[in-house]
């Protein structure tokens, strides 16, 4: 501890006068130290001097202030000795009030696990933070799992949780959007720089889901440049590192004082040099307050005597300087109410580096922390506490009886000074298990693709012992020999999935990873488990297990796989992944094979458990939360309607999400979703139509609610431009294809066709699609439609938009599949017709459009095509297209007589020319009888003309023949 | 004795620091090292306030606490160290530090490329001594390994994977067995290495795959990888601390301005960035982009002002230097230069302008030369 006090940045000042007392000698000292050593004003002196006060306020307290850190094996140690000497009745213990009835179900579980307080249903909260979810991880080599577990199991003990509630948690963050994040109390800036960027656990570190992160007995400094001033100094590398070198080693065979007091004085120095105007350090003292308050109330209402109670808090708090701190502090602090927000409780699994990416801790530390804590208890003899039946640890020898209770406390006396002065006091090397290490990491290595050899093994001890040396350390950490692996192992490439630096994390006993025992779990999770285990699977482990169910021979598997298909359709992607079998509208497979992660996914599972009792119940509330949600549409409610016959049998409740479609449908003013609304309500009436004698009621009144909805809509929709072909093309496929039924319940044809007569589009698309259904309604028969166009291919000024007028032809497939050969006719004639800059550019554009939109419709297109065109290619020189016979005009009845004038009776007087011509060209036309028509009749305008100015005409006849000219 | 040298070896440069140190040194010393363990560090690392000497020691090699300290460890121990990573990282500046604060001494080095033979690690002869005398101890040329023996000091080996494998694998019986026996004499046939000699050897990690080490050497080498230093700060340090001294070595006046620092800090961060994500080698520069790379624009970019310039630096210059520097390949390089002054100097000349504009400009003088 001295580098740490001794390297605080110095300011000079003249020493405070404080009252003479216990710690009088060593506040002169620091004092004469400060003067020494600064050369500004005040500040530092009011540090030295305010941290020793901290001390002697904290230990003259009348309710005995137990300060600890987070995966503190010292603290653990500090507890369990403590306990044993003192047996206090009660224990107050810096844990959210409300998380009180979680902690009877820790004996259940596996640690790490985490209490998780969840609340979906937020009241007074910004809706944009929800879900909110606060975790407090709770680890075996914790201090405050020695509390709990001695609390609970010795009669007559008391364990209350005085800090704030969740709600509290939530209540006291900005409201700014973004401060959710940095709101955890464990944590400020989570994921801290010496947090592992890519976690090789990746799967174990993200167990905490996003939830914020509450921790007992946070110890850190509050700002990063004393963080890096302290790491630097303390030739470290990261926190965890320093922490251990300069308090946990030290403090690990400490006598209870020194323990209390130099906890107190790090908490204090943390406290002082926090950033002022931090929004975190008023959080931190309205916990106080509210803490305090608790106990004091606690204390007014049980009548117990404080000199048996503990309170056991971070060292940060045992430092507080608020008014109300103390038993005889102010009283005035007022407990604020909760929220309305319903809260709900359970525990999580949850692992080690899961925590150490929560609250920024270097990889691997509370491993090595929990290492650190099983070995100091072999050392010291020390039997921990521990709950009765508690999984997934070694059975501890039966309880040792709990020491007797020390003598009348004895005055505190000043160890801190002896504790300062001193070097501390280091730990002889441990031979014996650094060679272990040695051996296991070369072990390890070999069995990871290593090259490693005993040569290897020797290497590491030799270097951990000299890293350590020159780190002034006398027993080499398990950071040097960390250092001194990698040295000698660690060669030019990886060869496994490891590389050294993450065999040793193992090697220090790897991350942990929770589970929650069955008896804790929520009864969704419970029935989970319950109803999974025909599968014959063991649930509890966290690799991927497969299962195999053939439903035909074991008919009691359709539970287990009806079950998996809902749990698949609620939980994450990948939890629960069919392998092989599908469950869609008319079809159940014979036959299925899942990929289970249970293990993996306890926590989300657990997380259900808080939307209803049974896995069906959370379905149907999600179901039902989906289509009554404010942006809920007709498609989304046919959806669930499909969702719910898919994986709940529960005809009503399908009928009622049903008339909740018909409803949505019947106020949407959009026709946006219109294709994914007709494909859904075909799929639906196909699905009833199979299976039931008649269709339901919703059923009905949607179609008929449909019709009129989409008549009415149909003419906006044609000349909206924002609504595409694609959605008209699905409306009219509506009103076609579901006609006859709509017609059958008691719809209205004239409304179609009034409302086809309304629309008048502008877009060649829309246009296309009118046509088609005018067609549809008898209003231009086919041959029409195939003039048109003809007539626009022929046309040059429409001929760049025929491309958009086909795409609307492909579009009316949907509601005219009988327009099938029209399409193919009229795409053939395109792609012979249309002009190279045309039709080129438009091409990958039709293709996209057809792959995109009209995917189902390709295969009538293909089909038709294959129909109509030759299917060899010798077939396809003598082929004719089956329209271009039909495409001939027919021939004119009778040939029309030639009007009679000078120029018709020059032709015919001298045919020579004409027929010269005529052969030359190719035609073997006729000559046409003149004089049907009196001349002038036909061509008024041009006889007039003539007439009156003959001279030309006469002039080119006198050319043409003098003798008639003459 | 420094101003004769072009470039004086470490042990030379910091002769009296290496001195001082070595009389205020109380710490253990392992073999015949001149400094314990924790000195040597002090003299790589620098001091600070905390170590409590009289005087200050600046820091020589930038880079994380933890390279050092398992560099020294390891020469303390049985095996060879190996520094391995990008060019221009600082390994064989790190390894002749380590060699001089050692045993003072840092010149015994072998320089690995294609055509070392075994004689370049063991010995050779003096061909006409040999037809004079015959062979004989004199007759002998030790190699600088063999001297190092000798004398119980740290010898190098500089780009060990440049020379082919079985010339590494001599390596193997002087890092095992410790000694050269020398068959060709008939008595004192074996040198036998004294104690307190290592070898420090570098290794480049871009020419893995070329000269591979046998399994064999490479249990006798200890690796410390090196990382390209990516901390903008250090890099920052690096870069004025050996500016300074190539200004003091040039004995040039010159003040490099923060900002045009920042520019080529800032310059370099981007590309490199660019390169990470670069898809194939034709979309990032052949240049390694190391921080020796940067020393070395700013060395230019300094002899040019001060040779042909106005004695200041400017942006202009720097910028030509940088894609001097940086452009090998044509046309590759050009148009990833072209690129990034188009697509990231542009930008930032109009947003943040300082002396932006004036480097954009002369990057595109330079780009117009060089097309």
């Amino acid at each position: 501890m001295s580098t740490d006090v001794a390297g605080t940045p110095t300011q000079k000042g003249p020493p405070t006068d404080t009252v003479a007392d216990l710690f009088g000698p060593l506040r002169q000292q620091l004092l004469d130290a400060a003067t020494e050593f600064a050369d500004g004003p005040n500040a530092l002196a009011e540090i030295m001097t305010g941290m020793v006060d901290d001390v002697d306020r904290a230990l003259r307290e009348e309710l005995e202030i137990f300060p600890v850190c987070h995966h503190s094996p010292a603290s653990g140690l500090a507890m369990v000795r403590r306990l044993r000497e003192k047996q206090p009745k009660v224990i107050y213990l810096e844990l959210c009030e409300d998380l009180r009835p979680l902690l009877d179900e820790l004996r259940n579980c596996r640690l790490p696990v985490a209490l998780q307080a969840y609340a979906a249903n937020l009241d007074g909260f910004p809706p944009q933070w929800g879900p909110l979810s606060v975790v407090a991880p709770i680890t075996e080599a914790s201090a405050e799992y020695q509390a709990i577990s001695y609390a609970l199991d010795t009669p007559g003990v008391e364990l209350v949780l005085v800090d704030r509630s969740a709600d509290h948690v939530f209540q006291w963050l900005p409201r700014e959007p973004e401060s959710k994040s940095d709101a955890a109390d464990g944590d400020p800036d989570s994921p801290s720089e010496d947090a592992p960027k890519e976690d090789p656990a990746n799967e174990e570190a993200a167990l905490h889901g996003d939830a914020v992160g509450i921790e007992i007995g946070d110890l850190r400094p509050r700002f990063a440049e004393l963080e890096e001033h302290l790491l630097h100094h303390g030739k470290v590398r990261h926190w965890s590192e320093w922490w251990d070198q300069y308090v946990e080693q030290p403090l690990a065979g400490a006598d209870y004082d020194t323990y209390r007091q130099a906890m107190v004085l790090i908490g204090s120095l943390f406290r002082r040099l926090s950033p002022e105007d931090a929004a975190r350090l008023a959080r931190d003292e309205d916990r106080e307050r509210y803490m305090w308050t608790r106990m004091r109330e606690h204390l007014g209402i049980s009548g117990v005597d404080p000199s048996e109670c503990l309170y056991v808090c971070g060292a940060f708090h045992a430092a507080s300087r608020v008014a109300e701190f103390g038993l005889s502090g102010s009283t005035d602090y007022e407990v604020s109410a909760r929220s309305g927000t319903e809260w709900l409780y359970g525990l999580i699994p949850s692992s080690h580096s899961a925590i150490e990416r929560q609250f920024g801790l270097a990889g691997g530390s509370v491993s090595i922390a929990g290492a650190t804590w099983t070995k100091a208890l072999t050392r010291s003899g020390l039997t921990p506490y521990q709950l009765e039946g508690q999984k997934g640890s070694r059975k501890r020898s039966k309880r040792t009886k709990a020491l007797p209770a020390a003598p009348a406390a004895a005055p505190v006396a000043d160890r801190l000074t002896g504790f300062l002065s001193k070097p501390p006091m280091l730990d002889g090397i441990d031979e014996e298990e650094l060679l272990g290490w040695c051996v296991d990491i070369v072990r390890l290595a070999r069995r990871n693709g290593y090259l490693s050899s005993t040569a290897d093994a020797i290497a590491v001890f030799e270097t951990s012992i000299l890293l350590a040396g020159m780190r002034n350390r006398a027993r080499p950490t398990p950071y040097d020999f960390q250092d001194a692996a990698v040295t000698c192992i660690e060669k030019d490439k990886v060869p496994g999935r490891r590389d050294v630096r993450r065999l040793c994390e193992i090697l220090m006993g790897g991350d942990k990873i929770g589970q929650v025992g069955y008896e804790a779990l929520p009864p969704l999770a419970r029935d989970v488990y319950d109803r999974l285990a025909p599968l014959g699977l063991d649930l509890e482990k966290r690799t991927l297990q497969r299962a195999l169910l053939d439903l035909t021979a074991n008919p009691e598997l359709v539970p287990c796989s009806d079950l998996l298909w809902v749990l698949r359709y609620l939980l994450p992607e990948g939890a629960f992944r069919p392998i092989m079998g599908a469950r869609r509208l008319g079809e159940r497979s014979t036959q299925e094979s899942w990929d289970l992660a249970v293990g993996q996914n306890q926590r989300t599972i657990i997380e259900l458990g808080y939307e209803g009792i049974t896995v069906e119940q959370v379905l149907e509330q999600r179901l039902r939360r989906k289509v009554w949600a404010p942006n809920a549409t007709a498609s989304m409610a046919l959806a669930a309607v499909e969702d719910s016959l898919l994986y709940l049998r529960n005809p009503r409740f399908t009928d009622e999400l049903g008339d909740r479609a018909v409803e949505l449908l019947a106020a949407e003013r959009t026709v946006d979703d219109a294709p994914e609304v007709l494909r859904r309500i075909r799929r639906l009436l196909a699905h009833y139509r199979a299976t039931q004698p008649q269709l339901p009621g919703w059923c009905e009144a949607f179609v008929k609610a449909g019709y009129a909805h989409y008549c009415t809509l149909l003419p906006m929709a044609f000349v909206d431009e924002h609504i595409g072909v694609r959605q008209v093309g699905a409306m009219l496929g509506f009103l076609f294809t579901l006609e006859s039924l709509a017609l059958a319940l008691g719809c209205d044809h004239a409304q179609l066709e009034l409302a086809v007569q309304q629309s008048h589009p502008e877009a060649p698309a829309k246009v296309a699609l009118l046509w088609v259904a005018r067609s549809q309604l008898g209003l231009l028969t086919l041959a029409d439609l195939r003039a048109r166009c003809d007539e626009m291919l022929g046309n040059p000024l429409v001929v760049p938009a025929f491309p958009q007028y086909l795409s609307g032809f492909v579009q009316a497939l949907e509601s005219v599949p009988t327009l099938a050969p029209f399409v193919v006719e009229t795409m053939s004639k395109a792609f012979a017709r249309l002009p190279d800059r045309v039709l080129l550019p438009w091409l990958p554009t039709l293709i996209t459009t057809l792959r995109s939109q009209a995917g189902e419709l390709v295969p009538v297109l293909v089909r038709e095509a294959g129909r109509t065109f030759p299917g060899t290619l010798s077939a396809v020189d003598a082929w004719a297209p089956p329209w271009t016979g039909r495409a001939v005009p027919a021939k004119p009845a009778a040939a029309v007589a030639v009007a009679a004038g000078p120029v018709a009776e020059l032709l015919v007087g001298h045919p020579a020319t004409c027929d010269a011509v005529a052969e030359l060209l190719g035609c073997d036309g006729e000559w046409r009888p003149v004089g049907g028509v009196p001349a002038g009749d036909e061509y008024r305008e041009v006889s007039g003309l003539l007439a009156e100015h003959p001279a030309t005409a006469e002039a080119v006849a006198g050319l043409l023949d003098p003798a008639v000219a003459g | 004795m420094t101003n004769e040298m072009l470039r004086a070896p470490a042990e030379v440069k910091y002769a009296e620091e290496l001195d001082w140190l070595e009389s205020v040194d109380d710490g253990p010393k392992p073999f015949s090292w001149r400094l314990s363990p924790r000195m040597v560090r002090l003299f790589i690392l620098g001091s600070e306030r905390a170590d409590g000497l009289d005087r200050e020691i600046s820091q020589k090699w930038f880079g994380d606490r933890s390279f050092v300290e398992r560099a020294i460890v390891t020469l303390a121990s049985d095996r060879g160290l190996l520094l391995i990573g990008d060019p221009g990282t600082g390994k064989s500046w790190l390894a002749e530090l380590l060699a001089a604060a050692i045993s003072r001494n840092s010149t015994l080095v072998v320089q690995g490329t294609a055509g070392t033979t075994e004689d370049h690690i063991k010995y050779s002869w003096n061909i006409s001594m040999v037809i004079g005398k015959g062979q004989s101890r004199e007759s002998m040329i030790p190699s600088p390994i063999m001297t190092a023996m000798e004398q119980g000091v740290i010898g190098r080996f500089e780009e060990l994977t440049r020379s082919t494998s079985d010339v590494q694998d001599a390596l193997i019986s002087i890092l095992s067995e410790k000694y050269i026996s020398i068959p060709e004499l008939d008595n004192d046939n074996t040198v036998f290495a004294k104690p307190g000699f290592s070898i420090i050897a570098t290794a480049n990690s871009r020419d893995r795959g070329v000269n591979d080490l046998s399994s064999a050497l490479k249990r006798r080498f200890n690796f410390v990888r090196i990382p390209v230093v990516t901390n903008k700060r250090s890099e920052a340090e690096i870069v004025r601390f050996r500016t300074v001294e190539l200004l003091r070595r040039h004995q040039i006046e010159l003040d490099v301005p923060p900002t045009l620092l920042d520019i080529l800090l800032q310059s370099f961060a981007d590309l490199r960035v660019a390169a990470a994500s670069a898809k194939s080698d034709d979309e990032k520069l052949e240049s390694a982009l190391s921080t020796a790379e940067q020393i070395g624009v700013l060395e230019d970019a300094i002899l040019h002002s001060q040779f042909f310039g106005d004695r200041t630096l400017r942006a202009e210059t720097l910028a030509n230097s940088l894609v001097g520097s940086l452009v090998r390949r044509s046309p590759e390089d050009l148009a990833i230069m072209n690129k990034y002054l188009h697509g990231v100097v542009e930008p930032r000349s109009k947003s943040d302008g300082g002396e932006w504009p004036e480097f954009l400009e002369g990057g595109r003088q330079a780009i117009a030369t060089l097309s």
